[in-house]
């Protein structure tokens, strides 16, 4: 060692011993977990408190808040895209935006457009894959002019031909970026091979598509879900409940009908576990892998979430991040998530991102976690933290108004079992060490996953410098080549098909 | 006449008691280190608590070879202390020192004969462990093995467990070019904790994995830049426009720089920048400062005052004085990004270059109805006022639709931008802009977290007053002030282009249009295009069937360098017309 560096450490020392110095002061306790603080009483709002049913048949929920002269309605509707026609994928997101975009039958899109922006209304609408909506928020001075605007939109949109071309164009527009970045390869490639192409899941739209959607088949989308009959109401910001419900009444009087729209179908593709890769010429190698998981209303939610958030839901906190970010310094990021659906199994899903030559010790680390979970549970520390976090986090769930309403929307829609918030936390608390061991057994199996890579295969296939970790240790060193897709017509492309190793 | 009374009582309706009403008052104090705190109580959301500070410091007070150091500090201010992250603090104290002298060490070789190597020409990459000396490779190998000795007694990521365990949610922080802001949620009847946490890591940060850590920042580095489609060349870009400016380079750093960082760099910037005096605090949610305001004074009392000044940001831009311009081929949709040097954070302009840039954004806005609807060559186009605390910057962007080029998106921003500098902007485009600029400054306060990060930042920027004032500001702009700013910002000496085009083996243009635009230029094929485009909007054949008659009988008189538009153009006909008759 140099004189110079032996300064530089004396240097450093003398800091430290300051700085330590300074933390005895009398008052505050050694260490966080020693304050005394006091008792936060919380009690889970009940949906029932805030609905109200129109004579049409309508939930509306309501919860207003003075602070803001500011209204907030959002018409929430069953059903999305798994509802569109197979051979026109792409038409409920579609049909989504022309609402907004195409005017109404009888005022242009342009006009609509310079009106919305002139009050300062904020107005939308979309169709996801399970659910759809419409929205505004406007200021409560011009509420009767946006709400009039805004309910010929939702009732009478006008689907206006140009405006459809238009928007047909940026989709293709934005088709052809599918290839550019490897998160959206990976998005991609994984719903096929997981959901299957035909399974709104892992459905894509092409150009062909795109092309079959025509403003007849909008009209007959939007005429379908956009129906009083199959829609629930949200109201926020600054009204009277008294006044806003007669208001309603009147705005609905002459609007009655629509069935509720049938829950989405499961999915009858069957994956396969093993290795897949798709060539992408970058320097980080990003991959999923994981297998089918529970559906929501599963008797081992609690210990599903708790055992998730210990492997790597938990953020920091959990072990992937610990070892694989913390320790190893592999990764930005890894989580793991149990992504449940409501009406059939979802997905156990672990996913991160790591240069190329270490992507495979980042896998094999992923796999130990699971595998050391599986063999030696959790511990009594772990349980405790991941609990007190749920059971503390709690009141966040319902902190805005908006956010509360929505969360008795979508109960409602799903038909969450009653009291489940009431008994949220004391379900948290009953949650043991055997419990979490026992569901790791389960309901992960790493001989049956799938493992998607996205990335330059042979820097991640020979693996890291050190010879720690290369792909040839999983699945026998198989790999299955996926090819890059045509990104209009989502074939393979001839050039990217390769043999596997 | 009428439309106009209609617009002024509606102004009316939109604006009375409404500058009034979105003021944000919080309570200011000063600890006697130096350490400011604003406190702002709200109920509207009951239990919760957002919590966070400033360090004015982010990578512009940052020099070569230190880059990218503010956003590494900030990974180290998660590490832990003497009491959070370790349960042997002498022990660790011994680790980290043994790691220190490894790295020192393995500087002082990299510095002197891998970098001598790589100036031969003996090496490609100094840095890459591949092309490492024996005696680099076995230091990289005793620090690893020292890491791995050490990662046994760390209490791994403490500082988040015990946060996470006692209720507190979305600790996160960020580093921009001006500063760096940690912040998280807690409950109500959790701010000791919050107070406990973040004096205690302001005061004692040890900055433990100081070598290791920096892996994980790579791995962000090759998230966030070089593995996104057009990263390396926006960081590029970047360092094109500002010439003499520390903002020239990326807040994350340069790569050889993030391998460089000395623990005593890393000392030297704490006690310099995280001194109290160059720090806030903020806390919006549901308490009562009457009981919180003593335990702020107890914990942060603690930390020292500073003892030196804070160095100035000394180095100006230098006026540009000849545009400039990259042309990038990447796997991105073809796009264009011209850019100018406009005004600092809080200049007297900023509010009428930002109304320019709203008038031009938006669905009913001009760049949408220009260039995506009109002329239907852009995908998407945008243009952004950026002002920060040592300088500003306009952009204009867009992405192409169809076979449009960059460089006809460039041509049609020129025609806007012309605009601007030589007719006034309607009263009512400019009304438009100004109701919504009210209504979202209600919007925006609206969220306690979102209201926290507000204040933080615009504090950092320059002072947090300016979340009262700016909206006034806007309220203020008049048709006058933006064509005075259209022509004062925007000479053509002081841009600054960058061209993205696809990379081969992407989506191909259509063979037969290249091979006509070689043959009658670009602006030529330019309007081709567009009645191509307007074709697919003709649904009625016999339509098609006339203007095609039409063009064979005007065919002959049309000049003979335009005969191959014409005979594309026709071929485009008949194809549309074949494509209806088959429907």
């Amino acid at each position: 060692m140099t004189t110079k560096n032996k300064i530089q450490m004396i240097g450093m020392c003398g800091v430290s011993l300051a700085l330590i110095g300074g933390v005895a002061i009398a008052g505050i306790p050694d260490r966080p977990e020693d304050i005394g603080f006091g008792e936060l009483l919380f009690d889970a709002p009940e949906a029932g408190d805030y609905k109200a049913t129109l004579s049409n048949g309508v939930t509306v929920y309501l919860a207003p808040s003075k602070e803001f002269p500011l209204v907030n309605v959002s018409l929430s509707f069953k059903g999305g895209s798994y509802l569109e026609p197979d051979e026109i994928t792409g038409l409920a997101s579609m049909t989504g935006q022309l609402i907004r975009r195409g005017g109404t039958t009888t005022m242009s899109p342009e006009d609509m457009d310079e009106r919305f922006d002139f009050l300062a209304a904020n107005a939308s609408a979309f169709i996801g894959g399970t659910s759809s909506g419409a929205s505004l928020n406007c200021l409560k001075s011009n509420f009767d002019e946006s709400f009039g605007l805004f309910m010929d939109m939702v009732r009478n949109p006008g689907f206006d031909s140009e405006r459809l071309r238009i928007v047909k164009d940026e989709r293709l527009e934005s088709m052809k970026q599918r290839n550019d970045d490897a998160d959206s390869i990976l998005g991609m490639e994984w719903g096929r091979l997981m959901w299957g192409e035909n399974h709104f899941e892992g459905s894509a739209a092409t150009e062909a598509s795109i092309k079959r959607i025509s403003v007849d088949t909008m009209r007959s989308f939007h005429g379908k879900l956009f129906q009083p009959g199959n829609m629930i109401v949200a109201v926020t910001g600054d009204f009277e409940p008294g006044e806003m419900i007669s208001y309603l009444e009147g705005a609905f009087s002459d609007w009655q009908g629509g069935q509720m729209m049938p829950n989405p179908p499961s999915p009858d593709h069957k994956f396969t576990p093993g290795m897949f890769h798709v060539e992408k010429d970058i320097p980080q190698g990003k991959f999923r892998m994981g297998h089918r998981g529970v559906k929501r209303d599963h008797p081992d939610y609690f210990a599903l979430t708790i055992m998730n958030d210990i492997l790597g839901g938990g953020g920091f906190t959990s072990r992937m991040m610990k070892k694989i970010r913390s320790d190893e310094g592999l990764t930005y990021g890894i989580r793991s998530s149990m992504s449940n659906r409501v009406h059939y199994p979802g997905v156990f899903v672990v996913s991160s991102f790591s240069k190329n030559p270490t992507v495979a010790l980042t896998i094999k680390y992923a796999l130990a976690e699971i595998e050391k979970l599986q063999s030696d549970g959790v511990t009594g520390e772990e349980l405790e933290t991941s609990k007190r976090s749920f059971i503390e986090t709690f009141p966040r769930r319902f902190e805005s108004k908006a956010g509360m309403l929505n969360t008795f929307v979508n109960d409602q829609w799903t038909d969450r079992p009653a009291g489940f918030w009431r008994d949220y936390r004391s379900n948290v608390e009953g949650v043991g060490q055997d419990d979490v061991q026992r569901v790791a057994n389960d309901y992960m199996d790493p001989d049956q996953m799938m493992i998607l890579v996205v990335g330059k295969w042979d820097e991640i296939y020979e693996g890291d410098i050190d010879k720690r970790a290369s792909m040839a240790e999983f699945f026998d060193g198989t790999v299955t080549h996926q090819p890059l897709r045509d990104p209009l017509t989502l074939d393979a492309l001839p050039e990217s098909t390769s043999d596997g190793e | 006449m009428l439309k106009r009374l209609i617009l002024a009582a509606l102004l009316a309706a939109v604006s009375g008691g409404a500058v009034h009403a979105q003021q944000v008052e919080p309570e200011e104090f000063v600890l006697d280190n130096g350490m400011k705190f604003l406190l702002y109580p709200r109920t509207e959301q009951p239990n919760i608590i957002a919590a966070g500070w400033v360090a004015k410091v982010g990578s512009a007070n940052e020099r070569p070879g230190i880059t990218g150091i503010s956003h590494f500090f900030e990974h180290m201010m998660f590490k832990g202390t003497t009491t959070m992250g370790t349960e042997d603090a002498q022990l660790d104290g011994e680790r980290r020192r043994s790691q220190r002298a490894l790295r020192d060490r393995f500087l002082e070789l990299m510095y002197g004969e891998q970098y001598e190597r790589w100036r031969k020409g003996e090496v490609t990459d100094p840095w890459d462990p591949e092309q490492f000396t024996g005696e680099l490779d076995e230091l990289r190998r005793s620090l690893k093995d020292e890491m791995d000795t050490h990662k046994e007694e760390i209490v791994n990521n403490e500082f988040d467990q015990v946060y996470t365990e006692l209720g507190a949610s979305g600790m996160n922080a960020f580093t921009t070019y001006d500063l760096t802001f940690y912040f998280i949620n807690v409950p109500s009847n959790k701010f000791e904790l919050w107070a406990w946490m973040e004096s205690d890591r302001l005061n004692d940060s040890v900055f433990r994995e100081f070598y290791s850590e920096r892996d994980v920042v790579h791995e962000e580095r090759r998230m966030r830049t070089e593995s996104t489609p057009t990263g390396v060349f926006d960081e590029q870009f970047d360092a094109m426009f500002w010439q003499s400016s520390t903002y020239s380079w990326p807040v994350i750093g340069w790569t050889s720089d993030l391998n460089s960082y000395t623990e005593e760099q890393a000392w030297d910037y704490y006690h310099t920048y995280y001194q109290p005096a160059n720090l806030v605090g903020f806390v919006v949610g549901d308490f009562d400062p009457a009981e919180i305001k003593p335990m702020i004074r107890e914990y942060f009392s603690r930390l020292s005052p500073g003892n030196r000044p804070v160095p100035a940001v000394v180095t100006l831009e230098m006026p540009q004085l000849a545009e400039k311009r990259m042309i990038a081929e990447c796997d991105c949709q073809p796009q264009i990004r011209v850019r100018y040097h406009a005004v600092p954070f809080n200049h007297k302009d900023e509010a009428a270059l930002d109304m320019m840039s709203n008038i031009l954004n938006g669905r009913t806005g001009r760049l949408y109805k220009s260039m995506v609807e009109g002329a239907e060559i852009a995908q998407s186009a945008f243009g952004s006022n950026d002002a920060r605390k040592y300088g500003g910057l306009f952009e204009f962007s867009a992405t192409t639709k169809g076979d449009a080029t960059p460089e006809e998106l460039e041509a049609a921003w020129y025609v806007e931008l012309e605009r601007f500098k030589t007719e006034l902007v309607s009263e009512d485009e400019l009304q438009k802009e100004k109701n919504q600029a009210l209504a979202d400054s209600y919007r925006r306060l609206q969220s306690n977290f979102f209201l926290l990060v507000q204040l933080g930042y615009f504090e950092g920027e320059g002072g947090w007053e300016y979340i009262n004032e700016f909206p006034k500001r806007q309220q203020a702009v008049t048709p006058e002030d933006i064509m005075r700013v259209a022509n004062e910002y925007f000479a053509e000496t002081d841009r600054t282009v960058a061209v993205y085009r696809r990379k081969e083996g992407g989506a191909p243009e259509d063979p037969e249009f290249a091979a006509l635009k070689e043959k009658i230029g670009e602006q030529m094929a330019g309007f081709v295009r567009q009645n191509v485009q307007q074709l697919q909007s003709v649904e009625d054949p016999a339509e098609l069937e006339e203007a095609l008659a039409q063009m064979e009988a005007n065919k002959g008189q049309a000049p003979p360098e335009m005969a191959p538009a014409l005979d594309y153009l026709m071929k485009k006909v008949r194809e549309r017309i074949e494509e209806l008759n088959a429907e």
